[in-house]
């Protein structure tokens, strides 16, 4: 990932660790709205929203990175973000238990995830920076919503 | 205002004449003594003549005028039409098109076709020499000199009703030099005797002008036939004296030819291709920039309804109401903008078919019915290219040659059978031949070779089909330039899935095959019945619909394996909403048993509440949700929440494969 | 006021042409794109002239010609036909039938101008 520079970041919380979402990526940050529940859908993207019209699939990063998953409560909020989507542009809502704040984030801070010892699956992890005193994690978008698996054929979708 | 090229209009106009064109002359191989045919090809390549010259399509114009001038032989029945000269012909059209598209480019390739046409039609006689459309040749050289005319001239009587107006001439004359004009009434009638519309009246006019003879004649060009006129010099410039009533020297009434009675027995042209009524030409971008404003409207008119019916307000409810009906109006009228008839493809295919039976040597009959089956615009355009592969599939592999169909006792030409016809919510297109038909025993080992199936895979007949449309799956014994590379049956079924069809094969060995397409009428808005599965609300296309009945208490409590309802004497297989969708709720007491069908097959759905009926604005699924089996899209409702579009054609899919399953476990 | 002129052809690009050409003379231009509809346009308004095409699908000039001449609201309307250069018979036979002119095809935007001044004035 690119080292130098800083990147605009919207930190938003999630089970209690600290995730980065590229601002320039933030459409709108929503409070809950009425979520629709997809029958047979994978658990990372289970829901639908309506967003000014459009339909909006809804996915839960924590189901990514193995996490709780608690009925959400008034601080939690939904990301609306244009990501890509198995190669092609598209809009998706993502879950967060809180939000934080747009802050710089220097790129050259960021350390590229430790290749053992961590608890998440490498590859959805772009980079761990620092926010203050708190690690702050750089989730790897394109990845997490790819899909496909790493040879190529579709999977399923779920962490470690 | 857009400014529009004429060149432009004229390249549309001679795209749909070309294509008009091409069907009269595949009509004629048919039907070779029909004048009426011989007529229309000649008018379409008249026209092409005409208009090409005027908007400065020269090269054009002058190939359709040698094109034409070897018809014409054709027309006046020095020629016969045979399938060498209806094949040049058709040549002779692609090379007008070529013309068209791209002026300069390909002229030179005209000539040997012009040759091989001019070949074919002549019949001993030499060619008449093609009459060009030349302005008006002059005879009189221009006289400069000034000179003085008197010019006397009285019109034909029915000059007058006829539109001419001696005003206007007297104008003309006027505009060629400075005049004296004085009117002879000496013939005019008593009152009584008038009529009104005759003319009585004649007209002296002393006229000095430097343009010449000629100038003055072609005033009179339109009724020189049947009217007296002298146009004579005049001595000097001084004006000549008044014109006695002595009658001059009347050249007029010998002058008019005797006219040739021309042939009047032309046949009453009924062509298919009439044109009705005033059409209108709409870039498509408009027609989707309506649609998606009539899309919003009928999302907020839903809303308002809602809101409507929730609030007590009389009035509200009235023009909440009153809204719907004119929303669903302007949504039906503006999806049917959008639908244009399969036909237009249809015509393209007979090409088509007509090249491929003389590349391949195989003599077909190509059938086509429902030509006038409407489906939208784009729906139509996005099944070109699919349709293209499945007929060539049918001619190339699928047909015998005309030794081994006479071997086999069926008739020498192989027929292809292209139809479409509206079922419901949906078109159906089929494409069948009576060719060899598929072997499925080849396509299992291949499957198994593929590793796609296991050996001891137990699968029914249409799921084995369905390998066929695996990238790379082909069991064409050879590749021919055409097909057989396996690369195309993959694509048209992503083709036909991305428009929210499926497809399906159906074969009798030795008999033949059949490929039937089925796709839903609409893309964007349809109307929708609402029901309820435990806390999930969903969309099930109304026109899909058949009817609903209660779902019988003692059915339910059975044990699993009897999910047949018994609908006035037919069995018809359900499924559960419920066990589909892994829904956790406890159920209604009485459930609801939605019976939708698709094609000729039928299935109930199980559902908790019927909430009633709603205009649905389809939204497609995400690439996260659009497997997902039994869905098709999703909608917003009234109160702004997200709902699911029910796939009916998968969902019946589902019935039938279960039936099947039932019927094969009770037959082991 | 400027004058109505009614065209009558099958062929998209010349009724253009003929409607631009004549607009920009000042002429007002009616359209219609086959002798049945023509006929009804023709007798349904005030028409200064007429200029229809022969060559037509469905009811050709020759037809329209003799309809409308046969309508009492065609009396001293001109009627101009176009053709091309060799249908002399044609010619004949469409002023037999109450065509007051003709132009021949193809033709220029200027020639178009001064036939229909030359029948209807302007």
């Amino acid at each position: 990932m690119k080292t130098n520079g800083t990147m605009k970041a919207l930190s938003i919380g999630l089970q209690g660790e600290i995730f980065a979402i590229d601002a320039q990526s933030v459409r709108e940050i929503l409070d809950l709205v009425p979520i629709t529940e997809v029958p047979n859908a994978q658990p990372f993207a289970s829901g639908l929203i309506n967003v000014r019209g459009r339909v909006v699939p809804l996915a839960d990063l924590r189901v990514m990175f193995g996490m709780e998953r608690p009925e959400p409560d008034h601080d939690t909020r939904i990301v609306v973000l244009e990501i890509a989507i198995g190669g092609e542009p598209a809009i998706a809502g993502i879950l967060a238990d809180k939000v934080y704040d747009v802050a710089d984030l220097e790129l050259a801070s960021v350390e590229e995830a430790p290749k053992i010892g961590m608890r998440w699956r490498a590859d959805y992890v772009r980079g761990i920076g620092k926010r203050g005193d708190d690690f702050i994690i750089i989730p790897n978008m394109d990845r997490i919503f790819s899909t496909e698996g790493v040879d190529g054929r579709p999977e399923e979708r779920h962490a470690a | 205002m857009t400014t529009i090229d004429p060149a432009d209009t004229f390249r549309q106009e001679a795209r749909d004449l070309l294509d008009a064109l091409e069907q009269s002359l595949l009509d004629l191989e048919r039907d070779p003594s029909s004048n009426e045919l011989v007529d229309s090809t000649f008018r379409a390549l008249h026209t092409l003549k005409g208009s090409g010259a005027m908007f400065g399509f020269d090269e054009v114009s002058d190939f359709v005028h040698e094109f034409e001038t070897a018809f014409d032989k054709v027309r006046k029945g020095k020629a016969d039409i045979n399938p060498g000269l209806v094949a040049i012909a058709l040549t002779a059209k692609d090379h007008i098109h070529k013309l068209v598209e791209q002026p300069g480019v390909h002229a030179a390739k005209g000539q040997p076709i012009l040759e091989a046409l001019r070949k074919i039609v002549e019949s001993g006689g030499s060619q008449t020499a093609p009459a060009r459309a030349l302005e008006a040749s002059t005879t009189l050289p221009p006289q400069p000199a000034l000179a003085t005319w008197r010019i006397i001239f009285r019109l034909p009587s029915d000059a007058l009703a006829f539109g001419t107006n001696p005003l206007l001439l007297l104008d003309e004359l006027r505009e060629l030099g400075p005049c004296t004009v004085t009117a002879l009434t000496d013939r005019l009638p008593p009152l009584e005797n008038m009529e009104p519309t005759q003319s009585y009246l004649g007209w002296e006019v002393i006229l000095s002008s430097d343009g010449g003879r000629e100038k003055v004649e072609d005033v009179f060009m339109f009724i020189r036939d049947g009217m007296e006129l002298l146009i004579e010099p005049v001595a000097s410039q001084a004006q000549a004296a008044p014109a006695t009533t002595s009658a001059p020297a009347l050249q007029g009434a010998h002058e008019a030819k005797q006219p040739e009675r021309a042939e009047t027995s032309k046949e009453p042209v009924a062509t298919t291709h009439d044109r009705a009524g005033t059409s209108l030409r709409v870039a498509a971008e408009r027609l989707d920039e309506l649609m998606d404003r009539v899309g919003e409207l009928v999302i907020a008119q839903s809303r308002l309804s809602q809101i409507a019916g929730a609030s007590g307000d009389i009035n509200l409810k009235a023009v909440a109401e009153e809204l719907q009906r004119l929303a669903s109006g302007l949504r039906d009228t503006t999806m049917s903008i959008r639908m244009v008839p399969i036909g237009s493809l249809f015509g393209r295919f007979r090409r088509m078919v007509y090249d491929l039976s003389r590349d391949l040597g195989k003599e077909v009959e190509f059938v086509t019915t429902g030509e006038e089956t409407e489906l939208d615009k784009t729906v139509v355009e996005k099944l070109a290219d699919p349709l293209v592969h499945i007929i060539r599939n049918s001619v190339d592999h699928g047909l015998e040659t005309a030794a081994e169909r006479t071997g086999k006792g069926k008739p020498g030409p192989g027929t292809v059978r292209l139809s479409a016809v509206h079922a419901g919510a949906e078109v159906a297109i089929s494409i069948t031949d009576d060719g060899r038909g598929l072997d499925a025993q080849r396509i299992r080992a291949k499957a198994e070779e593929n590793g796609l199936l296991s050996p001891d895979a137990k699968i029914t007949e249409p799921e084995l089909y369905q390998f066929l449309f695996h990238p790379g799956f082909s069991t064409a014994r050879e590749v021919t330039a055409l097909s057989g590379r396996g690369v195309g049956m993959d694509v048209v079924k992503r083709t036909i899935e991305g428009l929210r069809g499926n497809i399906d094969i159906t074969t009798t060995p030795g008999k033949g095959t059949t490929v039937t397409l089925r796709l839903p009428l609409t893309l964007a808005i349809i109307e929708g019945m609402l029901v309820r599965v435990g806390n999930g609300r969903y969309t099930i296309p109304l026109s899909a619909v058949e009817e609903c009945v209660e779902l019988p208490r003692d059915v339910e409590q059975r044990a699993s394996g009897r999910h047949f309802l018994n609908i006035r004497g037919t069995l018809v297989p359900f499924l559960s909403l419920r066990e589909l969708f892994k829904v956790k709720t406890p159920p209604e007491l009485y459930q609801k048993v939605v019976i939708v069908s698709s094609g000729e097959t039928r299935v109930g759905l199980v559902v908790d509440q019927i909430l009633g009926n709603n205009q649905t604005v389809i939204k497609s699924l995400s690439k996260l949700h659009s497997d997902i089996e039994g869905l098709s899209g999703a909608t917003i409702l009234g109160d702004g929440t997200v709902a699911l579009i029910l796939d009916v054609g998968q969902l019946v899919g589902f019935g039938q494969a279960f039936e099947e399953r039932l019927r094969n476990g009770r037959a082991a | 006021m400027s004058k109505t002129i009614l065209t009558i052809d099958d062929s998209p690009s010349i009724r253009q042409m003929v409607s631009l050409t004549l607009s920009a003379a000042g002429y007002n231009v009616l359209e219609a794109s086959d002798g049945a509809d023509g006929y009804n346009k023709a007798i349904g308004t005030r028409v200064d002239a007429v200029l229809t095409d022969l060559n037509m699908p469905g009811m050709n000039g020759l037809d329209f010609i003799r309809k409308y001449r046969a309508h009492p609201s065609s009396a001293g309307v001109p009627i101009v036909f176009l053709t091309t250069e060799s249908d002399d018979a044609l010619k004949q036979e469409a002023k037999a039938a109450g065509a007051t002119g003709w132009i021949v095809k193809p033709f220029k935007q200027d020639q178009l101008i001064a036939i229909v001044k030359k029948v209807a004035g302007q």
